[in-house]
């Protein structure tokens, strides 16, 4: 971990000062590849010393690797895989990231936050629409606004502030008592806009385990990611669910959706 | 004498002396100054029709005095320059400061400017002195030598120094066309001697999400 001097200039790296797998500062993480792999998000990549492939999930050659450990069709056009050999750089938006370890555990988190990881963990879609889960031993990288609060159930936390959840089962929606009284507790289950405090609604969790929190309301952008299959059963994939591309953010006039996405436009 | 009065905050110690910083950064100073703004960066006619032919316009003031004068520009990170003779290529744009014996002039960049949606020219600064740029989170400073050449993702470029060459490369392949290109078709490769600066965070460029 190398700090800024703020009289002295700022530290200056190269390959041999730049650390392994590990934060350059807050908001950059260095990994290294040394003939290995990792998945990263799309776009994460600021910079690169030596030489690194960034193939997309579609990719022949990686077949085996995608059979392995990439179980999330819906995000396939999001990530991609690096391979060779140097050292790169993954930042995202200027938030912080940071990488956590799991030794044989689980953990889930909000698909947008997680920015990279290693490919002996098997990454797969959560049951809970919009969160994705990861399974397994090995190293990933996780951005957050503001630093990440480990807390321990039993919680309930405001749905903005969260990040994740490792080994709890039981993330569920808690209401207020207030959303079932009067004229506004009526609308509000209509709607569910309004409310006095803005704070009646809030994920619960219990059990053991860990819950990650960011110490800000500001979420990554959800990007629309196309819809689970419509089987019966299957939360957010519902009868009324059709499209699907519809229920994520709204579509300005002009935009293609899914087409123009995998094109990349 | 620059300093940095927090991550965000440019200190500028001056004794009669002047510098030249972006117009308006101006947060709070103490002692006597100046303020005068330099039209076309204070590069003369020559450099006014320059900035206006390429679009790298740059509304720089001038500050001369006795004491302590802070800038700021909308909470960016600031990151301290000097250089000894070199030259530094930076986005008119994320220049904060620059100490007034420093000459500023207008570059070319080629298809690293125009990947990044910023145009085809960039501002330099050369000569002996201190600089201020800015960045969206703290630049990583990144050395590229003989041995090392760096690639960066023109969202994330924020300047370079040095004597350094840059090529343009495209990863974009029929996969790309399809949809499953890498997420990093359009990169800037530097080779030679030099410092790279790079923000945690990418603009929004034509590469967009190819």
């Amino acid at each position: 971990m190398s700090s800024h001097g703020f009289s002295g200039g700022p530290a200056v790296h190269d390959p041999a000062t730049l650390p392994s797998d590990d934060n350059v500062n807050a908001y950059t993480f260095c990994v290294e590849l040394d003939g290995s792999q990792w998945f990263l998000q799309k776009g994460k990549m600021i910079s690169y010393y030596g030489s690194i492939e960034f193939d997309g999930i579609g990719h022949g050659r990686l077949d085996r690797l995608i059979r392995t450990s990439f179980h999330s069709p819906l995000h396939a056009s999001d990530w991609v895989v690096a391979r060779g050999s140097g050292k790169m750089l993954l930042a995202d938006r200027a938030f912080d990231v940071n990488s956590f370890d799991l030794e044989d555990g689980n953990l889930t988190i909000r698909s947008g936050n997680l920015l990279a990881f290693q490919p002996s963990l098997a990454l797969k879609q959560s049951i809970v629409p919009g969160f994705l889960t990861l399974i397994g031993t090995g190293k990933f990288v996780a951005a957050s606004n503001g630093p990440v609060v480990f807390m321990e159930p039993p919680i309930r936390v405001d749905p903005q502030a969260l990040v994740g959840w490792a080994d709890c089962p039981s993330p569920c929606h808690h209401y207020d008592h207030g959303y079932m009284t009067g004229v506004l507790g009526g609308l509000r289950a209509l709607t569910g806009l309004g409310g006095a405090s803005g704070e009646e609604h809030q994920f619960e969790f219990v059990g053991a385990g860990t819950v990650l929190l960011q110490s800000s309301e500001t979420l990554m952008a959800e990007q629309p990611m196309g819809a689970v299959p419509p089987d019966a059963g299957v939360p957010g994939g519902g009868a009324h669910g059709g499209q699907g591309q519809q229920s994520g953010a709204p579509r300005l006039p002009g935009q293609l959706g899914d087409l123009q996405r995998r094109f990349g436009l | 004498m620059f300093r940095l009065q927090s991550s965000k905050v440019l200190a500028v110690e001056m004794t009669g002396d002047a510098v030249k910083a972006k117009n308006g950064s101006m947060v709070a100073y103490d002692g006597e100054m100046a303020f005068r703004k330099l039209s076309g960066g204070g590069e003369g006619i020559r450099g006014m029709v320059t900035r206006r032919l390429t679009g790298e316009q740059m509304t720089m003031m001038e500050v001369k005095g006795q004491g302590t004068c802070w800038f700021a520009d909308r909470a960016a990170e600031i990151n301290l320059v000097s250089l000894q003779g070199d030259r530094l290529y930076v986005e008119a744009s994320n220049l904060l400061a620059a100490d007034a014996s420093l000459r500023t002039g207008t570059g070319f960049t080629g298809m690293r400017g125009a990947s990044q949606g910023n145009g085809l020219f960039t501002t330099t600064v050369e000569g002996h002195g201190q600089a201020a740029i800015m960045s969206d989170g703290p630049a990583v400073v990144l050395r590229v030598s003989a041995r090392y050449p760096l690639t960066v993702d023109p969202g994330a470029y924020v300047a370079h120094q040095g004597d350094l060459r840059q090529s343009f490369q495209s990863g974009v392949t029929f996969r790309t066309a399809l949809g499953e290109g890498g997420g990093e078709a359009f990169q800037i490769r530097f080779e030679g001697e030099g410092l790279v600066y790079v923000q945690p965070s990418e603009r929004n460029t034509i590469a967009g999400d190819v």
